[in-house]
């Protein structure tokens, strides 16, 4: 099927659909080749500024798009592929690059930072609000596997919960994660996760875990 | 009538004729493909080297043969026409690139089997442009699809296996050959000549591609043993930048255990370097070869990598100051052989191997015990918790944490866990993996069968049978007899050392 130009409309119509995140990496590696001819002047669809601004748009998604599919080694490789002084200059690709350290580095409280305190581009923010809730899922899973015990406060961290509400001990959240199955002992006043299990052939976003993510009221502020 | 309208008839006729009887069908392809052949060597298609309407009358999917034909003479007649330079047709965008693009994309996969040296020379010059160009990414994905859309399954290996994967490495688009290097390959291009078992014509269905990509098909290039250990270096390679190691280990494996007489490939040898690195990264010990390597070229791989021998025994030591004394003395050695990222890799993940090792002996431990058997220097509780639980959490550490209410000094790592995931997790990886190895026995069995019954058609094999003959007398053995002569033979053979 011929493939519509790579434009901003376009773009912003991909990255705002509800399409699953295999779809959308599929639509948007088509793209990179339409984005690579206009990085080297070989598409004569845009000039200039505005080139420059769907280049830093398109990478963008498709870097969101990377980690939303839990590719971060391909998403690495994706920033050796934009253009050099793009990557260098654009806000946009900088906020990309700091999200990757953090998430390489699993530095989760980083990444909340990142995802929620950089300033992006408003065509981004639908993907960007998808890879919260999708690292959230993420990161309970592994949190309620790894960790027999752990504190409210180191369990709001991973899950980038509200600190104020957490040193409070807020009974909202407290009977969130009891709601998952995990147990908490008020006198050691720590969580005891219920390990999550997850089908193979089922992502983790299963229905279950979104749902009790929601439940967690993770936004802080 | 004129050459064009010729030529739209002469198309035409195979247009839904895919529903005929095979041999039919077999022959109307034939037919073509001579027909175009012909008008090549009279030089007849040059009157349309510039006729640049004439590639819109055809349809690529339908009108493979005479497109692609027609494709290449326009291609050729640019090329002359600006011996020096990429002519700006051919240029990534321009008008005749985009035509290839458009075939590469859509051909007809059955038509194309016809005509394997005109694919893979149109092929390989979409690659070549793409280099040129500075985009290997356009070429790389355009070589993927083209392949396999000529060969789902990949299973013959071909000169475009390598170049795909060159073009990769160089656009760093590792993903991209990844639905290429994860086929099983089972076959060389068979020669020319030899029987397939398959002796059905090229446009049938057949259980193995074998049976059409044979080295009298042109599909690939001439090959030699190097294209072979190129391929599985660098398809380690891109295994090794997605940090697949287990991957990356099984291809490096093959290019360090490959047949060897008496001298050794200077590209076995990068390869065992490599090999030496990963196998750290990804089992935390020095791997020896797999087994099949013969001992000499051991000895030539351990004498020619020395200084990966020495830092893997460094980091086997669990000896931090001497890994790291060792990475700065050769630092020449790794920056020469392109080796230095990985080195560094390995260097990250001592600490992770050395807590995994911890778990041999102890069943749990305190973050402050911990600090102190892994850190040489003192290292707050905190930042071990930090480091520990990122290992455990990306799956990396088999074990679980128990924090304790106020001091991170106390919080402990447990390595043997009661706090284990479920059997039913458990079983479904196992299922899945399960289906993934079935999967796999299935495409082996397969192409085995057909391996095996062009081994049996052989002439090496057949010379091998005729002096099994000679050399049992009298015996009343038949050589020609399917797949279990050889073992017969072997039988009389021992027959007579007795």
């Amino acid at each position: 099927m011929e493939l519509p130009p790579l434009t901003l409309e376009q773009l912003s119509q991909l990255v705002a659909s509800n399409a699953p995140p295999s779809q959308l990496f599929e639509a948007l590696a088509r793209y990179e080749l339409q984005a690579c001819l206009i990085s080297t002047g070989g598409s004569s669809s845009n000039t200039g500024s505005s080139d420059s601004t769907l280049l830093s748009l398109f990478y963008s998604s498709f870097f969101l798009v990377h980690l939303l599919t839990d590719q971060v080694s391909e998403a690495r490789a994706l920033t050796k592929r934009i253009p050099e002084t793009l990557l260098q200059h654009d806000p946009s690709l900088q906020n990309c690059l700091t999200l990757l350290r953090a998430v390489w580095q699993t530095q989760h409280g980083q990444v909340y930072q990142v995802l929620r305190g950089l300033p992006w581009p408003d065509i981004l923010l639908p993907l960007i609000r998808r890879y919260e809730s999708f690292f959230q899922d993420k990161t309970l899973i592994a949190v309620s596997r790894s960790y027999e015990a752990i504190q409210l406060a180191t369990a709001a961290t991973h899950l980038g919960l509200d600190e104020q509400l957490v040193k409070q001990e807020d009974p909202n959240i407290i009977s969130n994660f009891t709601k998952c199955g995990w147990t908490w002992d008020p006198e050691s006043k720590l969580l005891h996760p219920k390990p999550i299990v997850v089908s193979p052939a089922e992502p983790q976003s299963s229905n279950g875990i979104r749902k009790a993510m929601e439940m967690l009221g993770t936004h802080a502020g | 009538m004129t050459l064009l309208s010729d030529i739209i008839s002469a198309s035409a006729n195979l247009h839904h004729s895919n529903h005929l009887p095979s041999d039919e069908y077999d022959r109307r392809i034939r037919d073509l493909v001579e027909y175009f052949r012909r008008l090549q060597t009279t030089k007849a298609l040059d009157s349309f080297a510039n006729d640049e309407s004439f590639l819109d009358r055809f349809n690529p999917a339908i009108d493979s043969i005479p497109y692609l034909f027609v494709l290449r003479v326009q291609i050729q007649k640019a090329q002359e026409l600006n011996a020096d330079s990429l002519p700006a047709d051919l240029r990534p965008s321009g008008r005749l690139w985009t035509c290839a693009a458009h075939f590469l994309a859509s051909f007809d996969g059955v038509q194309v089997r016809y005509a394997g040296r005109e694919w893979r020379l149109l092929v390989e010059l979409v690659g070549q442009v793409s280099q040129a160009a500075s985009m290997p990414l356009l070429g790389a994905t355009l070589v993927k699809d083209a392949m396999l859309r000529l060969d789902p399954s990949c299973a013959v290996f071909t000169s475009t296996h390598l170049l795909l994967v060159q073009l990769c490495l160089q656009a760093k688009a590792y993903s991209c050959a990844l639905p290429v290097l994860s086929k099983q390959i089972c076959h060389f291009p068979i020669s020319l000549g030899r029987p397939s078992s398959d002796p059905s014509v090229l446009c049938a269905d057949h259980s193995s591609s074998v049976s059409f990509m044979t080295e009298a098909s042109g599909i690939s290039s001439k090959l030699s043993y190097r294209d072979y250990l190129q391929y599985f270096l660098y398809g380690g390679m891109v295994y090794m930048a997605l940090k697949q190691w287990r991957n990356a280990l099984h291809f490096l494996g093959i290019v360090i255990s490959t047949p060897s007489t008496n001298s050794v490939s200077l590209i076995m040898v990068e390869a065992y370097k490599k090999w030496v690195l990963v196998g750290l990264l990804e089992k935390g010990k020095f791997c020896p070869p797999p087994s099949i390597t013969t001992p000499h070229v051991v000895k030539v791989y351990q004498s020619l990598a020395r200084p990966y021998v020495i830092l893997a025994h460094a980091f086997e030591r669990g000896d931090l100051k001497r890994l790291n004394a060792e990475i700065d003395a050769a630092k020449g050695v790794w920056c020469a052989d392109n080796n230095l990222g990985l080195v560094y890799q390995v260097v990250g993940a001592f600490f992770s191997q050395t807590v995994i090792k911890l778990g041999k002996t102890f069943a749990a431990l305190t973050m402050a015990d911990l600090s102190k058997q892994v850190f040489p220097s003192p290292v707050c509780a905190e930042v071990t918790g930090s480091a520990v639980s990122s290992l455990i959490m990306s799956s990396a550490l088999n074990a679980t944490l128990v924090e304790t209410k106020d001091h991170a000094e106390t919080s402990m790592l447990r390595f043997s866990s009661i706090h284990s995931l479920p059997q039913l997790s458990r079983e479904l990886d196992l299922q899945s993996q399960l289906k993934q190895e079935m999967k796999l026995m299935e495409t082996l069995v397969i192409n085995l069968g057909e391996t095996n019954n062009n081994l049996g058609l052989s002439d090496e094999y057949i010379d091998s049978l005729h002096k099994g003959q000679v050399w049992s007398g009298s015996s009343e053995v038949n050589p020609i007899i399917g797949g279990e002569a050889g073992l017969e033979m072997d039988e009389d053979l021992m027959g007579d050392m007795s």
